[in-house]
């Protein structure tokens, strides 16, 4: 059987591993979003700038 | 800049490289006679001690960089080395403890090695709070970078305490002197290990810097746009 304090630390290891890619992937898809949205609005002509969102 | 890899190569050759090692740990390397099974929690407490000291090195040459150049990219790279290194130090802190629990009965003591690799954990806290909640432009990049170059101190200081001082933790595996070192299926199962975890900090830093130079360019957009109405 496998050791419960092996087992924990490789568990450990994966979670700190695979939060950190998940808060890191949300930040992405967050900034990909505004970039998008702020093209669009380039795109829409300069009287759009000052429309609130 | 173009990338060797694209980023889901990357990825894939890094799952692939922690499989390899995976299977070397639990596998080819031997049973360590006294510890048995729980010693395999030193190839990757080591691999993320090593990555943590080298992300740090990262955050020192970029502050270096941004204090004397003022370039944004050398500035990404320390914030990128700061955030990718608080994460394998806090693997260090969190595989180390169980590693010692069942060897030394206890989860934790005040020695030198693990209270300087601590202090080097609590540095790359403050660096990134400083980011953070620095607000006004260019303060908290020179702030964080001032930080940056003297926390660097502790790094070499880590490495050396259980040279320098009689410690709770174990003697170096490497350049230790007489009556140390590894069985060299453990140096290979080692150093696999290791590189499988600078594939993934690489994929890391590369992610993170990503996000650092798409953020000052959205930031740039929007300093643009926010301008160009009071031109018209």
């Amino acid at each position: 059987m496998l050791n419960k304090y092996l087992f924990l630390a490789f568990a450990a290891l994966w979670a700190i591993f695979f939060l950190y890619a998940w808060s890191l992937s949300r930040r992405q898809a967050q900034v990909r979003r505004e970039l998008e949205e702020l093209k669009n609005k380039v795109a829409a002509g300069p009287s759009s700038h000052s429309q609130p969102s | 800049m173009s990338k060797i890899f694209s980023p889901t190569m990357h990825l894939l050759v890094t799952l692939v490289w922690f499989m390899v090692a995976l299977y070397m740990v639990f596998l080819y390397a031997p049973q360590e006679a006294t510890m048995g099974e729980v010693q395999r929690i030193f190839y990757i407490h080591v691999s993320s001690a090593w990555t943590a000291f080298l992300a740090y090195f990262l955050v020192f040459v970029g502050s270096a960089g941004y204090l004397w150049k003022r370039s944004p990219e050398a500035d990404h790279l320390a914030q990128a080395g700061g955030e990718v290194g608080f994460v394998f130090c806090s693997a260090v802190l969190v595989t180390g403890p169980l590693w010692a629990r069942p060897v030394w009965g206890i989860w934790w003591t005040w020695d030198a090695r693990l209270t300087l690799t601590f202090v080097l954990w609590l540095l790359f806290v403050s660096y990134l709070m400083l980011r953070r909640y620095v607000s006004s432009p260019g303060r908290a990049e020179t702030l964080a970078a001032v930080v940056g170059i003297i926390g660097f101190v502790d790094v070499p200081i880590d490495y050396m305490a259980i040279r320098w001082w009689r410690t709770q933790h174990p003697q170096p595996v490497m350049a230790g002197g007489e009556g140390s070192g590894l069985d060299p299926r453990m140096w290979v199962t080692l150093l696999v290990t290791w590189g499988a975890f600078l594939c993934l900090f690489a994929y890391l830093m590369g992610e993170r810097l990503w996000l650092a130079e798409a953020g000052r360019q959205l930031s740039a957009i929007r300093r643009g746009l926010a301008i160009r109405p009071s031109e018209d």
